[in-house]
């Protein structure tokens, strides 16, 4: 068991909260050029996703890697979920898991 | 409240997974009341399915020497249901191993291939897959791992985010402080404090839709006395009407309704119902 490298649910807003760390988010895919996806994150902001899988545009994505800054993510694991996905429900779970039950997550 | 559609029930040693089974779709104060022939039992809880992530599991504190026993919340854990992805999946000849990384750590599990089905179902979850398992929690000389009674692939990846958000909910429910925990099963308590008048018939019309929630907070507070609580069988309808001395068609529609919403369940036969309300 192994809970040394938690990776933070976030959206736009709490990424740059955890800048240099890991983070997990889900953003749908706006544009893919050369392994840089820019996509939308569930809270209404263009995000770049560096070194990630080709996911096909308007699907969206859930991306597991390094915070490089408020606004990129550098990408270790990515994974296509499909072109439905409920974003405002993922969006109160980020905010709930950074905030009052942080504990349970981080 | 959830949809129990996670569990489907295709796994072997039937009667036993049934009652750890039962509870999946309550919340763990309600599951504790799963129909058991062992009456009254304070070890009940450990038997509700809890939804948790990696992180609780690595946090709760090892209840007592034995082995089996963890408390997350103060609440008894045995059975539970992670969500992650699965990482270094071993196949051998009797059993599968893999670890599950939910995002807040990652912990090891073993799934058991008794039957085919069982042999099936792990071949058609793989590494970097996500998958929904329940299971018993064990700890062996510090280290926890999860025996998988079931291991299922997400094909709705809106799966993760409601396991994540149960997991905040039943966290919420275990933690609300008391008085408040106790308000809701005090309330029904109080009103079968009330003595029922025998005329009480004639004020209510002939539908149970139409008399609405008075008839209905009557027939339950009869469930919830304290000394139909504390039958193991419960009562039959004929104890109810003869309690309330209401219309038989409409004490059986609302009896009916409360069976359907899972408040009231038969018990020994058709004809005898309890509460389904934690005694």
């Amino acid at each position: 068991m192994d809970t040394s490298s938690p990776a933070a649910l976030v959206n736009a807003e709490i990424l740059g909260m955890f800048v240099g760390r890991r983070v997990r988010t889900v953003v749908q895919v706006q544009r893919s050029e050369g392994g840089v996806v820019v996509g939308l994150s569930t809270d209404g902001h263009q995000l770049t996703i560096k070194s990630a899988m080709d996911v096909p545009v308007s699907h969206f994505m859930e991306v597991y890697g390094i915070a490089e800054s408020n606004q990129a993510i550098r990408a270790e694991v990515c994974t296509d979920f499909g072109p439905s996905f409920d974003a405002k429900a993922f969006d109160g779970l980020c905010k709930l898991a950074s905030d009052k039950f942080r504990h349970m997550f981080l | 409240m959830y949809g129990g559609g996670h569990y489907d029930g295709g796994g072997a040693g039937a009667a036993n997974s049934n009652s750890l089974f039962g509870g999946g779709g309550f919340m763990p104060s309600q599951s504790t009341a799963v129909p058991e022939s062992s009456g009254v039992s304070k070890g009940r809880s450990a038997h509700a399915l809890l939804p948790l992530t990696v992180k609780q599991i690595m946090d709760a504190a090892q209840a007592s020497d034995d082995k089996s026993n963890f408390a997350i919340n103060g609440v008894e854990v045995s059975t539970v249901r992670l969500v992650g992805r699965m990482l270094g999946k071993v196949e051998r000849v009797t059993d599968v191993a893999f670890t599950l990384d939910d995002g807040t750590g990652k912990i090891d599990v073993n799934r058991w291939e008794n039957e085919s089905s069982d042999t099936k179902e792990m071949a058609d979850v793989n590494n970097g897959n996500y998958v929904i398992v329940n299971g018993g929690l064990k700890g062996f000389q510090g280290k926890r791992h999860v025996v998988a009674y079931s291991v299922r692939r997400v094909t709705n990846f809106n799966d993760i985010t409601h396991h994540f958000l149960h997991c905040i909910h039943v966290h919420l429910e275990l933690t609300r402080p008391k008085s408040q925990m106790n308000a809701n099963t005090a309330t029904p308590r109080h009103a079968n404090q009330v003595q029922f008048p025998n005329n009480q018939a004639a004020t209510f019309s002939a539908s149970a839709n139409a008399a609405g929630n008075d008839v209905s907070n009557l027939v339950m507070s009869v469930f919830h006395h304290p000394s139909v609580m504390d039958l193991e069988h419960g009562v039959t309808m004929e104890y109810v009407l003869d309690r309330l001395k209401l219309p038989e068609n409409v004490v059986r529609d609302v009896i009916q309704y409360h069976v359907e919403q899972g408040n009231i369940y038969n018990t020994i036969d058709d004809f005898h119902f309890k509460s389904a309300m934690n005694g």
